[in-house]
């Protein structure tokens, strides 16, 4: 009986050995693999990896076209597509730089090069860019920004796509009522006003109050004040004279022009009160072109620029694009440049943009018949040609930026929003959040 | 009259409120099933259709195919199962040795345990990561197995011991005079009157593994080798979402669990009864 149990005992513990060794059918392949040193021989076959940050049904298929595109060109490198959620993109990556198990390639924000750069995770792509034929092709401003931001202004990022922060609006309704489309931020106001019916469930206007507001906030407050620098000599420009004046104007449609529930927002419940015919108006970017498409008639949506600054200036935010990264742990840095170089050429970047509704970064790409056909690049164009335009530099570099932004100012808006902060509190709070960060980023980076 | 009062009061407050609950539990459930139907033009048109007007089984097949859902489907059940294994074997064996056996430090011991519960798990993100990259075994369902059992081992050791206190100790020391040994005693007296508690902590270890998110997406750095949670995040862009697609891939990832439950259902309550009493 003692014997016959410990029969079951030890075949039971053998069969869920094979079984669990069964899963680990490559892990010897890969830890060979990264412990040889190997000359990269060009004909040599290779396999990349490929991390996207942003995957989902509209984009995963874009990306996998153009691997596909790729490995047909350059059939001794294999690319391996690894497809990351938005919202934990970032920690993905995080995680990955600590262990040092980054991918070879990655499509990587601009907002993440300066700490990523610190932390030494990404291969300087000078050398290769000055190399690369379509060099002078590739919007010279986004790369000197991704240069400017980073510690030791190399460029560990090359940017293969643009966004700008608009106002979607609903044209037919301004019609209906005798509303201007704003251009001005009266206009702007005013029409918040015009277009609110709570009698028909109708206003003039949403605010982003929860998740992600903060970034939109920002990019409103700057586009009102027409300030270019976020902080001079030390002191955060968040809480001068003129955000406090804006923001009390901004924050007052609250209730009375927008929806009471503005104030738990997120990108979603924003976009679906405009897409379903609650409101008139919403800022966002480009980027949700798509959505709009899908839920409305051509006729009842049209993308405008952030309303001008009182002396008739537009701003936007530096840096508001993503570039094809290489890391460094690449056992393949040839190959790996090779993939980056054709992300980011005409072909490329005119596939995936064109896919997306977003700004190509390639100048070849700007006089094809589709963005010229695109009414919404069309303004994004309108306000990034323009010679006067302000772009004001966030400051991506401080590793505290996004955590002020998530920590102090989402939770800040809500607080104005429901009437337990004055907007001066607020914006005093935020603005020593950000010199806190900055004089700790001057004592460890700058000695 | 009395009669009449009675039923009323029956109406009010047991079938009422228990209908109110019902409603709100099972419209989501509803909702899905019916967005899984339905053609994605449907999804979005207004007046919103409680009946999909012609029912389409094209999100299942984009999900099952198109977005690997059949391959994330057998990583989850592969991991989900193995956890399963490992966990009852070593919290039934601990379990028992907290509820017969008298330590040193046995109370210490399982405050312990209780307290590994309170760690939060994205804390443990990076070391982990660390750990099995050394170990090499990132992008490897191991990895995850792993890691589960681990974090819900405690748990299910504290439960397990609740069960086994319940088992008189006389039964056992009844089999040995019978001539069974120890392992013998457990096997064929203990074992048999676990089953609810097995059932119990099963149907908590898979349930976690199936919907676990962080952990997969953190230790898995290959697109075959992610699992149903990682796989269902992938419907959701940041400004697109397949609607029919989520609610299909939900559908499919609800199957196992709703089998589950409505086998173990019997048992799950009398599990979660004689653990409490424990």
């Amino acid at each position: 009986m003692y014997t016959k149990f410990f029969k079951t005992v030890a075949a039971t513990s053998m069969a869920a050995s094979l079984l669990l060794a069964g899963c680990s059918s490559d892990s010897g392949s890969s830890k060979e693999a990264n412990t040889k040193e190997k000359k990269e021989d060009p004909n040599e076959k290779v396999t990349l990896t490929f991390w996207d940050e942003n995957a989902g049904p509209q984009r995963t298929p874009i990306w996998e076209e153009l691997i596909k595109r790729f490995e047909e060109k350059n059939p001794n490198i294999d690319v391996e597509y690894v497809g990351l959620p938005k919202d934990s993109a970032k920690a993905k990556y995080d995680a990955s730089i600590a262990a040092e198990d980054t991918p070879d390639v990655g499509s990587v924000q601009t907002s993440w090069l300066p700490e990523f750069a610190l932390r030494e995770a990404l291969l300087p792509l000078d050398s290769y860019f000055d190399k690369w034929d379509e060099k002078g092709k590739i919007n010279k401003g986004a790369v000197a920004f991704n240069k400017e931001i980073v510690v030791d202004h190399k460029l560990y990022g090359v940017p293969y796509t643009q966004n700008l922060d608009i106002l979607w609006v609903r044209p037919d309704w301004f019609k209906e009522k005798g509303t201007k489309i704003p251009e001005t931020w009266d206009e702007f106001f005013t029409a918040a006003q015009q277009q609110t019916d709570k009698a028909n469930n109708r206003y003039g206007y949403t605010i982003r109050g929860g998740a992600g507001g903060s970034f939109q906030l920002q990019r409103l407050m700057y586009a009102y004040s027409g300030e270019k620098d976020y902080i001079k000599d030390g002191k955060s420009t968040i809480n001068n004279k003129k955000h406090v004046e804006f923001l009390k104007k901004y924050f007052a449609l609250y209730k009375q022009n927008t929806p009471q529930s503005d104030i738990t927002n997120g990108y979603k419940e924003m976009i679906a009160g405009f897409d379903t015919g609650a409101v008139a108006m919403v800022q966002h970017n480009i980027g949700s072109f798509g959505e709009h498409k899908e839920a409305l008639q051509p006729d009842q949506f049209q993308a405008i620029p952030l309303p001008k600054t009182a002396d008739g200036k537009y701003v936007a935010e530096g840096g508001n694009t993503i570039g094809i990264s290489v890391f460094k742990t690449t056992k393949h840095p040839d190959a790996a440049w090779k993939l980056a170089a054709f992300l980011n050429s005409k072909e490329s970047q005119s596939y995936w943009n064109q896919q997306v509704g977003q700004i190509p970064t390639n100048s070849d790409v700007l006089s094809e018949s589709w963005v010229k056909d695109s009414p919404h690049i069309q303004t994004a164009f309108k306000v990034y040609d323009d010679k006067e335009t302000i772009l004001y530099e966030p400051p991506f570099y401080l590793p505290e930026y996004r955590s002020i932004l998530d920590t102090v100012v989402d939770p800040g808006t809500q607080a104005v929003m429901s009437g337990k902060m004055t907007v001066e509190e607020f914006l005093n709070e935020w603005a020593k959040a950000i010199e806190d960060a900055q004089k700790k980023y001057d004592e460890h980076f700058k000695k | 009259m009395i009669k009449t009062k009675k039923r009323v009061d029956r109406l009010l407050t047991f079938n009422l409120p228990l209908l109110v609950m019902l409603i709100f539990t099972l419209f989501p459930l509803y909702w899905t099933i019916n967005t899984a139907f339905k053609h994605e033009g449907d999804i979005i048109k207004r007046p919103l259709g409680y009946v999909p007007a012609s029912p389409t089984i094209d999100n299942f097949v984009t999900a099952w195919t198109n977005v690997g859902f059949s391959t994330y489907f057998k990583n989850s059940l592969l991991v989900g199962v193995c956890t399963v294994f490992i966990v009852l074997i070593l919290s039934t064996l601990s379990g028992y040795a907290l509820s017969r056996y008298k330590f040193k430090g046995k109370r210490a011991f399982l405050l312990m345990l209780l307290c590994t519960q309170f760690i939060p798990r994205s804390m443990l993100i990076i070391p982990l990561f660390i750990i099995f990259k050394f170990l090499g075994l990132i992008s490897n369902p191991l990895s995850l197995i792993i890691t589960y059992a681990a974090v819900e081992i405690p748990f299910t050791t504290v439960l397990m011991n609740g069960f086994i206190s319940n088992v008189p100790r006389e039964l056992e020391e009844a089999a040995m005079v019978d001539g069974c040994n120890k392992l013998q005693a457990i096997r064929y007296v203990i074992f048999p009157l676990l089953v609810p508690g097995i059932v119990a902590t099963s149907v908590f270890t898979f349930i976690y593994t199936w919907n676990e998110f962080l952990i997969a997406l953190m230790l898995t750095n290959q697109q075959g080798k992610f699992t149903l949670p990682v796989g269902l995040s992938y419907m959701m862009g940041e400004f697109n979402i397949n609607y029919g697609a989520l609610a299909a891939g939900s559908v499919i990832a609800l199957i196992p669990a709703v089998i589950l439950f409505a086998y173990a259902q019997k048992h799950l309550v009398n599990g979660m009864g004689g653990a409490v009493k424990g």
